[in-house]
């Protein structure tokens, strides 16, 4: 069992602020569950240039990504009592509602015409220079969380970001990477083990 | 069903539901799962801290100004007692610009205790600072029976130069000539009746403007002094 508490993300990067905010965000969510909509006010205008960030980076169209961030403000207002400090920090938290959603859209049927910015955006990830990809990871908070995804091999990497960001599956991933089904579900699963095994560490 | 038992497993599609791997039935299996088995959400947990701080690197983007008003009217529509509504914080929700700041001050018009059908239209006129003097906004005018606009002041004024009066505008569409809405003052807020015509030409402006007149208003039908203050619709219903 590892040491890593379930809100090493946001501690790994040993600074301060992180914390601060997410003690912050932690009391305004509770105080949204008692419906204070002072608090909710607060909470948006401490996190929505963040969830927007995310929404547009998955989705790549700005009226879906105000359309599915609106409902995921709604429902965090409405499921706030449902955050437990204890178990995830409170942007992670946030962050895995609106990522969930953004996904659930992308796989919706009539969603297929994305076809072009789709390709335009796997292309992007293919290329190991630093592109795209090597700055997101490099622009992560967590210094911890940037360090080892580095250190995995680079298919490895790139498959597990392509999954995370584009919401694909094994077989779209084996598709766009032009490899065998079982290549990329051992890519994406040593990669995630050795992420994990690094993480651990780091956190000890 | 599968309940998956060992840690291994577990621990993989946990992995793989938080990555978005985990696909079709076995994801809605995993999901099913997850509603009764509070260790498994814990799995779910450590992963979602491990990985999710990655969406995170994307970068702040402000959402555009009309995204806060809409949310807030949809989580606090019903309560229009004074505690939201009245609320500073009310306007906190903002990104940080002065016209998105006043478009929820118009919002929050539209939210007064009386009864009456919420702001269709809104219009923050600005000075040539680009800083917001008055906002201007009004209902749906087939919905009222009672056609008005309502005028919010800002920014307080300097009093008007004797013999002069401040007229206010409405911006048609095309390059249809502005359409005068009457005399306004602005050192108080104020709600000006309009005649039944005038209202339904309402819904098709693009802007508002203010202009400095004769004491009576313009004599021409036109404005015929400096446009001091001019502010685009922005449609809320």
């Amino acid at each position: 069992m590892t040491r890593e508490s379930a809100r090493s993300g946001e501690r790994e990067s040993g600074r301060a602020a992180p914390d601060a905010l997410a003690s912050r965000l932690a009391g305004l969510l509770t105080q949204c569950a008692l419906k204070n909509q002072r608090a909710f006010a607060d909470l948006y205008q401490l996190t929505a240039a963040k969830l927007y960030g995310v929404a547009l980076r998955i989705l790549r169209r700005q009226d879906w990504a105000e359309e599915v961030l609106q409902e995921c403000y709604v429902s965090i207002w409405n499921h706030a009592g449902d955050y437990a400090a204890a178990k995830s920090a409170p942007l992670t938290w946030m962050t895995s509602i609106v990522r969930n959603r953004c996904l659930d859209w992308l796989r919706r049927p009539q969603t297929e015409a994305t076809g072009e910015e789709y390709d335009i955006a796997v292309e992007a990830w293919r290329d190991e220079t630093p592109g795209p990809m090597e700055q997101l990871v490099a622009a992560t908070e967590s210094a911890a969380l940037a360090r080892c995804l580095q250190q995995l091999e680079a298919r490895q990497r790139q498959s597990i970001m392509l999954a995370f960001f584009h919401g694909m599956s094994h077989s779209e991933l084996a598709g766009h990477m032009r490899q065998p089904l079982g290549t990329v579900k051992t890519w994406v699963r040593r990669g995630l083990e050795r992420l994990k095994g690094c993480l651990s560490s780091a956190a000890g | 069903m599968a309940t998956y038992k060992s840690p291994e497993l577990r621990d993989r599609l946990a992995a793989e539901y938080v990555v978005g791997t985990l696909r079709g039935r076995a994801r809605a299996r995993f999901q099913s799962l997850l509603r009764y088995d509070p260790d498994l959400r814990r799995v779910v947990g450590e992963w979602e801290a491990r990985i999710t701080p990655l969406a995170l690197a994307a970068g702040e983007i402000a959402p555009p100004a009309r995204l806060w008003p809409a949310l807030a009217l949809r989580i606090g529509g019903a309560a229009r007692g004074a505690g939201w509504t009245s609320s500073l914080a009310f306007w906190r929700g903002l990104a940080v610009t002065s016209t998105a700041f006043v478009l929820f001050l118009a919002t929050f018009i539209g939210m007064a205790p009386r009864p009456e059908p919420p702001m269709a239209m809104v219009a923050v006129m600005e000075d040539d600072k680009g800083a917001p003097a008055m906002v201007v906004s009004w209902p749906p005018m087939k919905a009222t029976r009672d056609p008005h606009i309502r005028i919010k002041v800002v920014q307080a004024h300097p009093t008007m130069a004797p013999g002069t009066s401040w007229e206010l505008w409405m911006l048609p569409p095309g390059k249809a000539a502005p359409v005068s809405l009457g005399l306004i003052t602005t050192d108080v807020d104020q709600t000006m009746k309009l005649k039944p015509a005038l209202a339904g030409r309402m819904e098709g402006a693009w802007g508002v403007a203010m202009s400095i007149e004769p004491k009576d208003g313009s004599p021409t039908g036109a404005p015929t002094g400096p446009v001091i203050f001019k502010g685009q619709c922005v449609k809320i219903l």
